[in-house]
């Protein structure tokens, strides 16, 4: 990245390469959708190509590009909230070795993580998917590492109960803690909202 | 253990950062505690979901972003780097262009001159201390006058020959701060009063003619000027300076002009104001 910064531009081939597939599944995860990750992760890499002056060095690359990626994922949900759902179309797992039972608890865990708050699926995503440690959340945060165990383990907790409750069939509760039956149809978030 | 310390235990053995101690300590609740195995089986039934991976038209987005980045900045480079030479070019030219300009050769004459005539003072006051004020001397001085006024005319001449309209004007206004007018520089003068395509060199060169208004030659050049004029603007200005030098002689022409076909209305209106002034 020093490169980077020193106007060896080209050498940012080399951190696409590295983490385009990372950040793309971290995008996918939180929206749900492969054409808005692609587009994320397009934006991401723009983004460090125009401000690589700020990269301080002696600073994690992985961190700082996780800072970026929270900002361009903020200002996409600022974008498009108003005029079009957060979940456009579910991504359906690809991988055929799975079980079709495997398949499902799949789908259905994806599901429950897309009725977790946007902060909750983040710490949940960052520190399972992208296996970024504490400290490093901890820093992307701005908060104590204490409070990132204690905030993850109290997603993961409420990741279950939502999960239970869509694996059930019983009504889930959405991120605000409403009930979905208040809703016109039981159908999944994403669907429910097109 | 109770649950409250295998909360804190928890999160540091899901990502594997805990002693094998530590390790045997949550499993070892977990097989006691439902709740607390669930979460750790939640933790990992998240291995199901696939990683994926990204269309292969994302590098290819990648790379022509790329380009399309190192293409603005390399051309904002460029044009910075080029307003940079051309800066100094500019630069470097228009001293050449000021060297090589009328104006620039005068000064460049005038300097040398003054040196030549502070060498030939000091070798001057070196060989005759005594007779300071020679009658060669002044005679010297005299020659070098005439020879600066030459000087000037000449350049004048030159710009007046100029292309640009600027510096034509900068020649007239040249020609004009002698007391004598040189016939060669009054003939020019005429001609630029007469051809020039500017008008504004045209009535420079009226101004500058307008204070040897006592020379036959140059009254009777603004009044055939008169007769070659197009823009109403000079006609006007032409007559008024005939009106103003009170030249009896030129009431005749004034008459003949006024019966010239298509005239300005406001120019005739001019002309019939200065019959009446000049009779």
């Amino acid at each position: 990245m020093l490169q980077v910064r020193n106007g060896e531009v080209d050498m940012l081939g080399l951190l696409f390469d590295r983490y385009q597939t990372p950040l793309y599944n971290f995008y996918a995860k939180m929206t749900q959708d492969r054409v808005i990750s692609e587009d994320l992760v397009q934006e991401v890499f723009l983004r460090i190509l125009r401000y690589r002056q700020t990269y301080r060095p002696g600073t994690t690359f992985r961190t700082w590009m996780y800072q970026i990626a929270r900002n361009t994922r903020i200002d996409q949900v600022r974008k498009t909230r108003p005029e079009t759902p957060l979940v456009t179309e579910p991504i359906a797992p690809t991988s055929l070795s799975d079980s079709a039972q495997h398949k499902q608890e799949a789908a259905t865990l994806q599901r429950a993580l897309m009725y977790l708050p946007e902060d909750k699926r983040e710490l949940l995503v960052l520190s399972r998917f992208q296996e970024l440690k504490y400290d490093e959340i901890a820093r992307l945060l701005g908060c104590e590492v204490g409070a990132v165990k204690v905030r993850i383990h109290r997603a993961l907790q409420q990741l279950r109960q939502v999960f239970l409750q869509l694996e059930s069939g019983a009504p889930a509760t959405d991120a605000n803690g409403a009930l979905e039956d208040s809703r016109p149809s039981a159908v999944p978030p994403g669907r429910r909202l097109q | 253990m109770n649950c409250e310390q295998i909360a804190e235990l928890l999160p540091d053995y899901l990502q594997g950062s805990v002693t094998i101690d530590q390790a045997g300590q949550v499993e070892q609740h977990c097989q006691l505690c439902n709740n607390c195995a669930q979460d750790v089986a939640m933790w990992n039934k998240f291995a199901l979901v696939p990683r994926l991976q990204p269309s292969p038209e994302s590098r290819a987005r990648f790379e022509a972003m790329l380009h399309a980045y190192r293409t603005i900045s390399d051309e904002r480079a460029g044009s910075v780097e080029t307003a940079r030479k051309s800066g100094k070019l500019k630069v470097a030219w228009s001293f050449f262009d000021w060297f090589r300009s009328p104006l620039g050769a005068a000064a460049w004459s005038v300097a040398l001159l003054v040196i030549g005539v502070l060498i030939g003072a000091r070798v001057g006051i070196g060989t005759k201390v005594a007779n300071v004020a020679s009658p060669s001397q002044s005679e010297e001085l005299t020659a070098v006058h005439s020879e600066l006024t030459n000087m000037r005319q000449l350049v004048a001449l030159s710009m007046l020959q100029q292309q640009s309209a600027s510096e034509r004007l900068q020649g007239v206004s040249w020609s004009g701060r002698e007391a004598h007018l040189d016939p060669q520089v009054q003939s020019a003068l005429l001609h630029t009063l007469r051809y020039d395509t500017s008008v504004d060199v045209r009535l420079a060169a009226l101004d500058a003619l307008s204070r040897h208004g006592s020379q036959p030659q140059v009254r009777q050049g603004v009044v055939d000027a008169l007769q070659e004029q197009q823009s109403p603007l000079v006609q006007v200005a032409l007559i008024d300076q005939l009106a103003e030098w009170r030249d009896p002689g030129a009431a005749q022409r004034l008459r003949n002009f006024q019966q010239t076909p298509n005239l300005n209305p406001a120019v005739r209106q001019r002309a019939e104001w200065a019959i009446s002034k000049l009779q």
